[in-house]
């Protein structure tokens, strides 16, 4: 539905998008997150037609956007940023001249009419001047603007910023409501919203994308997932150490500790690698042993563990303490952008190009990554000794230092103090 | 309906809906009327004679101010609070928006020229008669109007295409129409021939005062037309540029 190829912006000299690529299927209802001035409004309007890149392609419904704009903006609603209204027309008035523009007949827009009132609650709006309505209505006008037409791709910029509670909440409802059979590209800052009505996300940061995927492999990214285990130790036995090392024997488990009880159980926190689920090797190593689990939980970070880990780089280069080298401080991005490529490739075949590249990706990835792993090795206490050998568990405990929030900041080519002043 | 006659409507309507329009014309349209018969060598009265010409050198300034007040907004302030993203991901095509504007807010313009029609009406055919008054070099004067008012939105849709700040629209039109309007003051100035033929060919007055005589020329209605031709032209790369700048 949505298809975009190697899009990329340059403003200037200053380059917006690099290489995006994403795919957006029908009836998705995507999460396009990112910090501000990550590339989210270049890349929605730059599906709209409102401005062209520099290099890609983009179809939306099939339809080329640089060949036959025109058609694209047919098949799409879009609520631009802030919902920019002609506020001296009437809510009304407003409605009709959007429905007008796209032909949609008297008729056809009475009954339409009927329905977005009913979605976007504004019957009580409806003759008032746009002018007088606060934002959150306004919102809603804008999304009504967006449905009118009943089109099968939304594409929404930030459908929530300057909410407040209630609206916000409202506003979810109706993507919710709306976009059961449409596709949609939802922007916003908000990640409890993503998780409220996405399945999927894309991050971008600095014009990349660093993640695409569903939101439990997303939130997997930040390199961090746990498991508790407790096992029953009625009587003392089996042991904390008996325990831990055969926990620790588990394929896969990086890291163990033990977490304080009350002496009747032990309880171990796991990590493991972010992909991949290691409670049925836990459950059947228990049974094996004859241990009694009384509890065996798998954890992944929040989201918003995910987001900041992905878009640090972005949040460092505000407060002024990107001295690094470009490469190096684009490493941990690229080393979680690999990350997500190997994780994709285990779920589909790619294309030969593609695959070469992303060798190559992540080629450079472990290694940029080791580099910054090797400064930031005094940060590291965990037991990543224990790292197997395996080929690709490297790169994924590479891709883990790197994305270690504490890592790239000790790097030592120039000072961040220095630099913040 | 095509889009280009939606968006002039649309135009109208919010020319009609602001109160903009309005104060221009209460403010404008006495003065006019004020300078027409009152005024001390060139009033009506004063001339002795049924003409029509200085009624229509006063509203060619009125046509001049109120270009300038209407279009300053056109397409500054659509840029600067976004509508122009919104309108513009309607399926619409560039040209489209800008022939839109520029008719939208011509015809305002169009509207208050023809208010003035009712001088002439209203003295030489009902209710008052006060004479035989030769119609011909009035409606080659209107036709003047016509035009020049095309060419002072068109300019001023340029400049207002060329900035997000309707205050900067509104000075650099107001200079240049100013300018445009009144080069005939300048000439004896300069005894330069090239700059003088200049001045003169460039001058709006000169022109809407000989089609007011009642002398049509193509020279005149085709510098008349050329200029918010080539302005609406300008506007549309101005639009087109947001793609790639």
């Amino acid at each position: 539905m949505i298809e975009a190829k190697s899009l990329t912006k340059y403003f200037g000299s200053f380059r917006a998008l690099d290489r995006v690529s994403f795919e957006v299927k029908k009836g998705e209802i995507v999460g396009f997150l990112g910090p501000n001035g990550a590339g989210k409004s270049t890349t929605m309007r730059i599906l709209t037609c409102y401005i062209s890149a520099s290099a890609g392609t983009a179809r939306v419904h099939g339809i080329d956007a640089f060949e036959d704009p025109l058609e694209v903006r047919r098949k799409i609603g879009y609520l631009p940023q802030r919902a920019p209204l002609y506020v001296e027309m009437s809510v009304w008035d407003y409605l009709r001249f959007c429905s007008e523009m796209r032909g949609v007949d008297t008729s056809t827009f009475k009954t339409r009419m009927k329905k977005i009132v009913d979605v976007c609650g504004l019957a009580r709006v409806l003759g008032k001047d746009i002018r007088t309505l606060s934002h959150g209505y306004r919102q809603r006008v804008g999304l009504g603007q967006a449905l009118l037409h009943d089109p099968p791709v939304l594409i929404l910029d930030e459908p929530t910023s300057d909410l407040d509670p209630n609206e916000r909440a409202e506003v979810i409802r109706y993507i919710q409501e709306t976009g059961k059979n449409r596709t949609i590209l939802l922007s916003t800052h908000n990640l409890n919203e993503v998780e409220a009505v996405c399945a999927r996300s894309i991050i971008v940061s600095k014009g990349r994308i660093v993640a695409d995927g569903p939101l439990d492999e997303i939130k997997a990214l930040s390199g961090k997932v746990r498991y508790f285990v407790t096992l029953s130790a009625k009587g003392g036995k089996p042991s904390a150490q008996e325990c831990a090392d055969a926990l620790r024997g588990v394929a896969g488990v990086t890291a163990l500790r033990e977490l304080p009880t009350d002496g009747s159980s032990h309880r171990f926190e796991l990590r493991g690698s972010a992909r991949g689920d290691l409670r049925a090797e836990l459950f059947k190593l228990a049974t094996q042993r004859g241990y009694t689990v009384l509890e065996l939980r798998r954890e992944t970070d929040s989201l918003e563990d995910a987001f900041k880990v992905l878009t640090r780089d972005d949040e460092r280069a505000d407060r002024g303490r990107a001295g690094r080298d470009v490469e190096e401080a684009l490493a941990p991005a690229a080393a979680t952008a690999a990350a997500a490529a190997a994780a994709e490739e285990d779920d589909e075949e790619e294309d030969e190009g593609d695959e070469a590249d992303d060798d190559e990706k992540v080629d450079k990835a472990a290694e940029a990554a080791k580099a910054a792993g090797d400064d930031a090795d005094d940060s590291e206490d965990d037991a990543d000794d224990e790292e197997e050998d395996d080929e690709e568990e490297d790169e994924e405990e590479a891709a883990e230092k790197a994305a270690e929030p504490e890592a790239p900041a000790k790097s030592p080519s120039k000072d961040p103090k220095k630099d913040g002043r | 309906m095509s889009p280009t006659w939606i968006i002039t409507k649309r135009e109208l309507k919010a020319n009609f809906d602001t109160p903009v329009a309005y104060i221009v014309l209460c403010l404008t349209l006495p003065a006019v009327a004020f300078n027409f018969f009152l005024n001390k060598d060139l009033g009506f009265f004063d001339i002795n004679r049924a003409s029509m010409t200085w009624l229509i050198e006063n509203v060619s300034v009125l046509v001049v101010i109120l270009a300038t007040v209407l279009t300053m907004r056109v397409m500054a302030d659509e840029r600067r609070t976004g509508t122009l993203e919104m309108l513009i991901t309607l399926p619409v095509k560039d040209h489209q928006v800008i022939v839109g504007k520029f008719l939208g807010t011509w015809a305002v313009v169009l509207c208050a020229v023809a208010l003035t029609l009712l001088f002439p009406l209203t003295m030489f055919v009902w209710p008052w008669k006060l004479g035989a008054l030769d119609w011909g070099p009035v409606l080659s004067g209107y036709l003047g109007l016509v035009l020049q008012s095309a060419a002072c939105v068109g300019i001023g849709m340029l400049v207002s295409s060329l900035t997000e700040s309707q205050v900067i629209a509104f000075v650099v039109t107001t200079i240049v129409l100013a300018f445009l309007h009144s080069t005939n003051f300048l000439i004896d100035s300069t005894e330069t021939q090239w700059l003088r033929m200049a001045l003169d060919f460039i001058n709006f007055d000169s022109r809407v005062k000989s089609l007011a005589r009642g002398l049509v020329t193509t020279r005149d209605i085709v510098y008349f037309l050329s200029i918010p031709i080539l302005c609406l032209m300008a506007s549309f790369h101005m639009l087109e540029r947001r793609k790639w700048a």
